[in-house]
């Protein structure tokens, strides 16, 4: 357990994640008051990231739930092995039915999802449950019950109680907004695009190759490109993808008029790509009028 | 921080629509026990604030209350000219443009810091934003007027020009947006803390909220959320039975068949007496909507929460007006509102002058479109009833009437302006079963609990 929120945020830089003050503190807070905490942002920004390498510097096992349209407690928290089941019907014909009927509930024939796992786990686990906003409304009042009370209910078996104390990171997009019950049971994290100076930082410690000159380059003209309007901005591992790029195609600075073909590295949609192509062919006369 | 003050940002908080419950309380206190070394406004804004807009109102709050810089806070220093620098590291500074002067109340200008650095200074003087303050504008009209007076819109026009002439490079542009966000974001705040001041109350916090926003003022942020929030009611709305079914304590007629076919899985022996299933009939919604251009961004959310609605209406027909009728249910449902706002204009220019005729409407409706109303049929009215002096003809809102089994009204205007001297509210008023004021997304949840 970390004494203050720098040394969080120290433990994070080792496994390679960078961090702001501010963020540090509320994630601090929220692992001290052993609160879930929920990250938004747009994508790409780190979110999961953040989790990853909170579960390293935590030393957690990390288990994740990935979320998506129609996820159910069968595939988040638990199953009954039906095979198992049948087989243990097909063993036991001269048994008595009431103890067979007990037997076939029994956590031997229990499958553990991943919030299942996350609960029942002895060693300290980090629980990631990822783009909860693709889940359903019905799966996120489910969720609950374990986020407040860190205990999950199963009908046939009772309530289990967690017995680790997972730390709890729930990511999300913001594609939906979440009910009050939900928000009010986390600590709330808003990640968005680093600034210039942070991302140099997060640029210069991922591939220590690239020059400082490439580095700074790289940051300013993603920068630039994130205040344009586009679908979807570059996210942090877009600009690295980027400055690898440039980097194999052993260019040591960005020239406005030499980026061709470097553009679907950064922007994923052709509506983007020819935005900012148009803009490129503007920025490059603008330079060459103030180089004049 | 003494207890009043944390008191008093807790209630402000709260006041302003943000929850917080007593352990939300208790955790702060908490932290603050336990991590002195963290700042007090850094604890709070990580534990109490839940969503990212709300930020705003927790800085609105926290500045009104511990900012020495505001002018609620010092009534002794009216005469004094408070100085802001408008935080925005990049900005290019006003340079050599030379307005943004203002008339010595409140003004915009470059600043020399001490450090040689050009920064933008916003310079606010207190007697001079209580006067204007005193014009009892709606907070919106207050802000664009206190812009006005220190000539922020001369400003603005001069860099949009520089920016079209290509004398400004996109950098500078960008820059200069930003700044324009922080000032107005420093203006609206100013006037917020005056009126907060004035009122001796968080109302004028509470009124900035979405849920209470006019709808015409809303941000595209604020319009997500309040899309975001219809989406919840209706679904909310959808699992809830009827008011009609749950007053009922008539059980319907005997079901023989399904009494027989249970007793037979119990040797014969009846058990419990079974009734027939009551299947709701199909409920049926006509939607006016006037699309006038002031009733335009009201019509967007109205018909947003009828999509959300769509699959619990067996039949919903959607007509626009301003002088004569179109009927657009077969493409409302699959399109942006935007490329509906598009064609709601070229339509308008088609075969409208942009005067509201709901006389000419109604008689229309009644002589083309209400053979194929049921009396099972709903009518909701959008509207804000002027009717530009024309004659309100209502014998056809009579006939409709009768026809259908409810019409209700929802009014973008606020009550008192239903009795203005141009407006049919009063004329049509025997013949709609409800009318409501539907101006903010606070009045259109309370419509979708009462109508739909």
């Amino acid at each position: 357990m970390h004494t203050s929120p720098r040394e969080l945020a120290q433990a994070l830089k080792q496994e390679g994640y960078l961090l702001d003050e501010e963020t540090a503190t509320t994630l601090f807070l929220s692992l001290y008051l052993k609160k879930p905490c929920l990250i938004e942002g747009p994508a790409g920004v780190g979110k999961t990231h953040l989790a990853i390498a909170l579960a390293k510097a935590e030393r957690r096992k990390l288990i994740r739930l990935q979320c998506y349209e129609g996820l159910d407690i069968t595939k988040a928290l638990y199953d009954w092995n039906y095979a198992k089941q049948l087989l243990r019907l097909q063993l036991a014909k001269a048994d008595d039915w009431e103890e067979i009927k007990l037997d076939l509930f029994s956590e031997e024939f229990l499958l553990a999802r991943p919030l299942l796992e996350s609960i029942r786990s002895e060693e300290p686990v980090l629980l990631l449950i990822d783009e909860l906003d693709k889940s359903d409304e019905e799966f996120e009042s489910f969720l609950l019950e374990l986020l407040a009370e860190q205990q999950v209910t199963i009908p046939e078996l009772g309530t289990i109680t967690s017995k680790a104390n997972p730390i709890v990171i729930l990511t999300s997009n913001n594609s939906r907004d979440f009910s009050d019950a939900l928000r009010r049971r986390c600590i709330h994290i808003y990640l968005t695009y680093p600034s210039l100076e942070r991302e140099i930082s997060i640029l210069s410690s991922q591939v220590p190759e690239l020059s400082e000159q490439l580095v700074l380059e790289v940051c300013e003209f993603v920068a630039k490109v994130r205040k344009l309007p586009l679908q979807k901005s570059p996210s942090v591992s877009e600009s690295i993808d980027f400055a690898c790029a440039l980097k194999a195609l052993q260019k040591d600075k960005v020239n406005y008029g030499d980026l061709m073909g470097l553009l679907n590295v950064l922007l994923k949609y052709p509506k983007d790509i020819v935005k900012l192509e148009e803009r490129l062919k503007k920025w490059d006369s603008e330079l060459k009028v103030r180089m004049d | 921080m003494n207890g009043w003050d944390f008191l008093r940002v807790i209630n402000g908080l709260r006041q302003a629509s943000i929850m917080i419950s007593s352990e939300d309380v208790r955790d702060v206190q908490i932290c603050f026990d336990r991590f002195p070394m963290i700042a007090e406004k850094q604890i709070m804004k990580a534990l109490l604030i839940r969503r990212p807009q709300d930020l705003i109102m927790f800085e609105s709050v926290w500045r009104i209350i511990f900012d020495a810089n505001l002018l609620g806070k010092a009534d002794d220093a009216e005469s004094s000219t408070r100085i802001i620098n408008v935080e925005d590291k990049n900005s290019p500074g006003i340079g050599g443009q030379g307005v943004g002067r203002g008339f010595g109340g409140i003004s915009l200008s470059n600043s020399e810091g001490y450090n040689g650095s050009k920064d933008l200074a916003l310079k606010i003087n207190p007697a001079k934003l209580e006067a204007l303050m005193n014009k009892k504008e709606a907070f919106e009209e207050l802000v664009k007027t206190v812009l006005a007076d220190m000539n922020y819109y001369t400003w603005i026009n001069s860099y949009d020009l520089a920016y079209q002439r290509g004398t400004l490079t996109e950098e500078e542009w960008y820059a200069h947006l930003n700044l324009r966000t922080s000032i107005i974001a420093e203006i609206r705040h100013q006037v917020l803390a005056l009126q907060v001041h004035q009122e001796n109350c968080w109302q004028p916090l509470a009124r900035q909220h979405f849920l209470f926003k006019s709808l015409s003022n809303l941000t595209d942020v604020e319009k997500n959320l309040v899309k975001s929030s219809i989406r919840k009611w209706t679904r909310k709305l959808a699992v809830r039975l009827g008011q009609r079914w749950k007053s009922s304590t008539r059980r319907g007629l005997i079901d023989i068949a399904r009494i027989v076919r249970q007793s037979v899985q119990c040797k014969g022996l009846i058990f419990k007496i079974s009734y027939h299933q009551r299947i709701p009939r199909a409920p049926e919604l006509i939607v006016l909507c006037d699309v006038s251009n002031s009733m335009a961004p009201f019509v967007e959310f109205l018909i947003f929460l009828i999509s959300c609605f769509k699959q619990r209406y067996r039949k919903i027909r959607v007509y626009f007006f301003i002088e004569t009728v179109w009927d657009v249910s077969d493409f409302i449902w699959d399109e942006d509102f935007e490329n509906i706002r598009q064609k709601i204009t070229s339509w308008g220019h088609k075969i409208s002058l942009g005067f509201s005729d709901y006389g000419a409407a109604f008689k229309e409706l009644a002589e083309n479109y209400l053979s194929n109303m049921s009396a099972r049929g709903t009518i909701v009215i959008l509207g804000d009833g002027k009717n530009n002096y024309r004659s309100p003809q209502k014998e056809y809102v009579a006939q409709i009437s009768e026809r259908v089994k409810q019409i209700f009204w929802l009014n973008p205007l606020n009550v008192e302006e239903w009795n203005d001297p141009d407006n049919i509210m009063k004329d049509y008023q025997p013949f709609f079963r409800k009318a409501y004021r539907c101006r903010s997304a606070d009045d259109l949840q309370k419509i979708a609990k009462d109508v739909f």
